[in-house]
């Protein structure tokens, strides 16, 4: 069991490694053909872990880390089916993107570095979801923060793209330090950092301790997850790659923050204060995204807003107590989100990087295959009864209405205005981009993009569509991801919520989603599809609410402002001292090298080499006299010779 | 002191001031004659010590034949008077001087301060015929020896001072 | 049986007698007087047999003796005709004036 976990986070990070190290020197299919195996190797290792788990929770030590001062840490592996479902999905959805963007990314000459931090992103993110120890989970939390950051910014000559990066890691930053303090907090307080023990030992702690970790964490949650407030640097970050957009920022990445939500609720559950928040950031996002969803023209930032919003749901489920319902959600939202994103992918690449939905149009007939992928998505995404991703948001209304306090009534109210909003900007996009219709596109305008592409998608739709098996509420497999997710403490399987209110609850659901099909349908589906004029309240959503005008007023000018400032009268005076003190310095030290140069070097290095030498030269001529060729001077040194003997006999006699 | 000893000294002194005069004459003729008569001395202290044969050897080997030889020489090279200036001479005696005042000292001292130094010897007589028969008993491949070594010096001696009638080489 | 003096009165007089000799060989130019010094030194030698010979009652002291003059005759005459003939090549005694292995 060791050996397949240690396998799983080693496929990914070993191919980055060896495609970092050797990559540019090697053939390219060799290079992408590394790249995928290592996804794919994960995913083999990843259900082969979840067979032998057999629904159970395991601890293991994959390698010790660091210690210091009587601490230390090792890599610590909790694998519990809710990290074992994870794991499946992060592999899956990864191998899919990995495929695909070998495709995607035929032309782009620096592969190398994108399957790089592809591979690496893909074990940064199995580190997290895997790891006990909460310290390694903040090892691959950053590491999927600095890749998503690298990816984001992948094509950064142009500058936008690399403002997108910085903008990306910046926010995620703002959590990342909120996860740090819990960190500290946690180990103050448990002495320990891994995530069983804390779980075990949560209801020990005092509510209010609970209800501060549980904030921090949100925090945390909400800079990964890109959740109000955090949640601008979500459509800026949709100038990385299309596969980056879709294996990152939809399907994993930004699930990061829900899922260790779900890891650690025994923490959360304790302090029914901080659900309360997560519930409201949750439902509060999911109108936000929604809404500005609504609005977008660009068809990956709808994309972006309609991820914040969906996201928002798992944090909804989270704070209403339902960690099986974040999962089913997390798990079919990766499915349709990937989906939408990569057939998106291609339509933007055969129309010449044309993210307009506004200037598609006709690419039923000249991209069939895309035309139906994309359509799977969407409805799964609509939650149209009985397919994709009606069940598993359904399953987080009902937690959320059956939830005692009146608060999650109007969360669920709420989620259930998001709910009506999501079909209508999905099939808004869909019914302005793909029909056929007069002022659409022409055949001449597509560029061929490889079957492939297209092709390795439908694996994802039939998953797309399907997963409401998962965790049907009656019937054939009733509850089975539930069950399965038993052994997860502060999992329940069961709402337990009444038959009646669970068919009420179902039939709201599917009668909304219908009614905003056809009324989109009835807006978009038929004539020409003008682009409408961003103004009023229009332009309220497309920008989000304002908030990235919000945040440039209240935190980015003045932050500028004070740098300026700052380097005005700090830096630059500092700056113009330090240049003088510099060339005093240098002055200083010329002149003391010259003093050196003038004194040492010469007096004491020449002149004493010079000296030594005519010296050495002096005494070698000085004993050379006594060769005088002079038999009396040899006799002379006989008697010196029997001199100095009887001398030492004297001493040697003296000394006795 | 007994009178032997007496003699002893007597004659160690004739000996010390002879030696003395004869190593700085600087006429070699006088020099000769005062180590003859340092010789002779020398014979006479062999007899005190009692080795009468050696007393008489020595005034005729040494004394008699090896001061004459000298002399024979001295008075066929005629040797010149140096051209040196007196002050040169200093230069050269010092030298030596110094060191043999303190090989000297050093000696006398080492010898002075022995364990046993100040035993008397008692005198003895080795008559010459026991002498001569011990050295023939005992010591009779020395002696012949010895005269092998003298028949080479002979040679040898005979062969350098050959005149050659051709001046090249030899 | 006359007391006579410590032998080591007789040591010192052989020592200072060959100090003198060395002196003599030392501070000479003429190879003449080297020559006279060596002999010098030789009897002195001679003269610490004889009287070792009497300390230790032992004859072979005195034996030595014959041997001593023996290699003195010898090497005088070899000496001698050495200073002949190296007078006849060069045409001067002084010990100075050989310095062809100078420097």
């Amino acid at each position: 069991m060791k050996a397949v976990i240690l396998l799983l986070l080693l496929f990914p990070l070993g191919s980055a490694v060896f495609n970092a190290v050797a990559g540019t020197r090697l053939p390219r299919r060799l290079v992408e053909t590394v790249a995928c195996l290592g996804v794919l190797g994960a995913l083999g290792m990843a259900a082969v872990a979840l067979v032998l788990a057999g629904g159970r929770a395991h601890d293991l030590t994959l390698l010790p880390w660091f210690g210091a001062g009587g601490f230390s840490a090792a890599m610590n592996v909790h694998f519990d089916p809710l990290a074992a479902v994870m794991a499946l999905m992060v592999t899956f959805v990864a191998a899919v993107i990995h495929l695909y963007s070998v495709a995607f990314m035929r032309q782009e000459s620096d592969y190398v570095r994108y399957f790089c931090c592809l591979n690496l992103f893909v074990f940064a993110m199995l580190v997290i979801t895997v790891a006990d120890s909460l310290l390694f989970v903040y090892l691959g939390w950053e590491g999927v923060g600095f890749c998503s950051y690298a990816l984001i910014g992948f094509w950064y000559r142009d500058p936008a793209n690399a403002d997108a990066g910085r903008k990306a890691f910046i926010c995620t930053r703002i959590g990342d330090v909120a996860f740090g303090v819990a960190l500290a907090l946690f180990f103050v307080r448990f002495d320990n950092f891994s995530i069983s023990y804390v779980n075990a030992h949560a209801p020990a702690l005092s509510p209010v301790l609970a209800t501060v970790l549980a904030l921090l964490l949100l925090l945390a949650a909400v800079g990964k997850s890109a959740q109000l407030p955090l949640t601008v640097w979500l459509p800026d970050a949709m100038a990385g790659p299309t596969p980056v957009s879709a294996l990152i920022h939809a399907a994993t990445m930004v699930t990061a923050g829900a899922y260790l939500l779900m890891r650690l609720f025994p923490v959360v559950q304790i302090s029914p204060t901080a659900m309360l928040v997560i519930g409201a950031v949750g439902a509060v996002t999911t109108l936000y995204g929604a809404g500005a969803a609504l609005a977008q023209w660009d068809i990956k930032k709808m994309l972006a807003f309609s991820t914040i919003s969906q996201v928002g749901y798992m944090f909804l489920a989270v704070g209403a107590g339902d960690i099986v319902g974040g999962l089913f959600h997390l798990v079919s939202h990766a499915f349709f989100k990937a989906l939408l994103f990569l057939a998106a992918g291609i339509v933007i690449q055969a129309l010449a990087e044309e993210h307009n939905i506004f200037r598609m149009g006709n690419l039923r007939r000249l991209l069939p295959q895309v035309y139906w992928l994309f359509l799977a998505g969407a409805v799964s995404l609509s939650a149209f009864p009985l397919l994709g991703g009606f069940f598993s948001k359904d399953r987080i209304l009902l937690a959320t209405f059956i939830h005692p306090g009146g608060a999650y009534k109007i969360f669920w109210f709420i989620a259930l205005a998001a709910a009506f909003l999501t079909p209508l900007y999905t099939f808004r996009a869909f019914f302005v981009a793909f029909p056929n219709r007069p002022g659409g596109r022409g055949a001449d305008e597509i560029h061929p993009t490889p079957a492939f592409m297209a092709r390795v998608l439908w694996p994802l739709a039939v998953c797309a569509l399907g997963d409401g098996l998962l965790n049907l509420p009656g019937g054939i497999g009733k509850n089975f991801l539930g069950h399965y997710l038993a052994a997860v403490p502060g999992a329940r399987p069961d709402l337990a919520a009444g038959l009646a209110t669970e068919w009420a609850m179902g039939i709201t659901s599917a009668a909304i989603v219908v009614i905003s099909m056809v009324l989109a349908y009835l807006r978009y589906g038929r004539g020409p599809a003008p682009e409408p004029a961003i103004a009023g309240f229009w332009e309220v959503l497309f920008t989000g609410f304002y908030l990235d005008r919000l945040y440039q007023l209240i935190f980015v000018k003045p932050y500028q402002a004070a740098s300026f400032w700052l380097w005005r009268q700090v830096d630059d005076r500092w700056d113009r001292g330090l240049v003088a003190a510099a060339e005093a310095a240098f002055r200083a030290y010329w002149a003391f090298t010259e003093l050196l140069w003038l004194k040492v070097d010469e007096v004491l290095l020449d002149d004493g080499v010079v000296k030594t030498a005519s010296g050495l030269e002096a005494a070698s001529r000085g004993l050379g006299r006594w060769t005088t060729g002079r038999l009396s001077t040899y006799l002379a040194m006989l008697l010196l010779g029997l001199t100095l003997f009887f001398g030492a006999l004297g001493v040697s006699w003296l000394l006795r | 002191m007994s009178l032997h000893a007496l003699i002893f000294y007597l004659l160690g002194a004739v000996i010390l001031a002879a030696t003395a005069l004869a190593v700085t004459r600087h006429n070699m003729m006088h020099a000769v004659i005062y180590l003859v008569i340092s010789f002779l001395a020398t014979a006479l202290l062999f007899y005190l010590l009692g080795a009468p044969l050696l007393a008489a050897l020595e005034v005729i080997i040494y004394a008699g034949a090896i001061m004459v030889l000298f002399l024979f020489i001295l008075m066929m090279l005629e040797i010149g008077k140096s051209e040196k200036s007196p002050g040169a001479y200093l230069l050269q005696w010092l030298p030596a001087l110094g060191l043999g005042a303190v090989s000297l000292a050093v000696a006398t001292f080492l010898l002075l301060t022995q364990a046993g130094a100040g035993a008397v010897l008692q005198s003895a007589v080795a008559p010459p015929p026991a002498f001569g028969r011990f050295l023939f008993q005992r010591y009779w491949l020395a002696v012949e020896i010895a005269s092998f070594l003298l028949l080479v010096a002979l040679v040898g001696a005979l062969y350098l001072g050959l005149e050659r009638r051709d001046r090249s080489g030899g | 049986m006359a007391p006579l003096v410590p032998h080591s009165h007789v040591l010192v007089l052989a020592a200072a007698v060959f100090v003198l000799g060395a002196v003599c060989v030392a501070a000479r130019r003429n190879l003449l007087m080297i020559l006279i010094g060596v002999e010098v030194m030789l009897n002195a030698a001679g003269l610490a047999f004889v009287g070792a010979a009497l300390a230790w009652r032992q004859l072979e002291g005195q034996a030595f003796v014959i041997f001593i003059m023996a290699v003195a005759a010898s090497e005088v005459s070899v000496g001698l005709a050495l200073i002949v003939y190296s007078q006849r090549r060069t045409g001067t005694v002084d010990a100075d004036r050989y310095n062809l292995m100078k420097g």
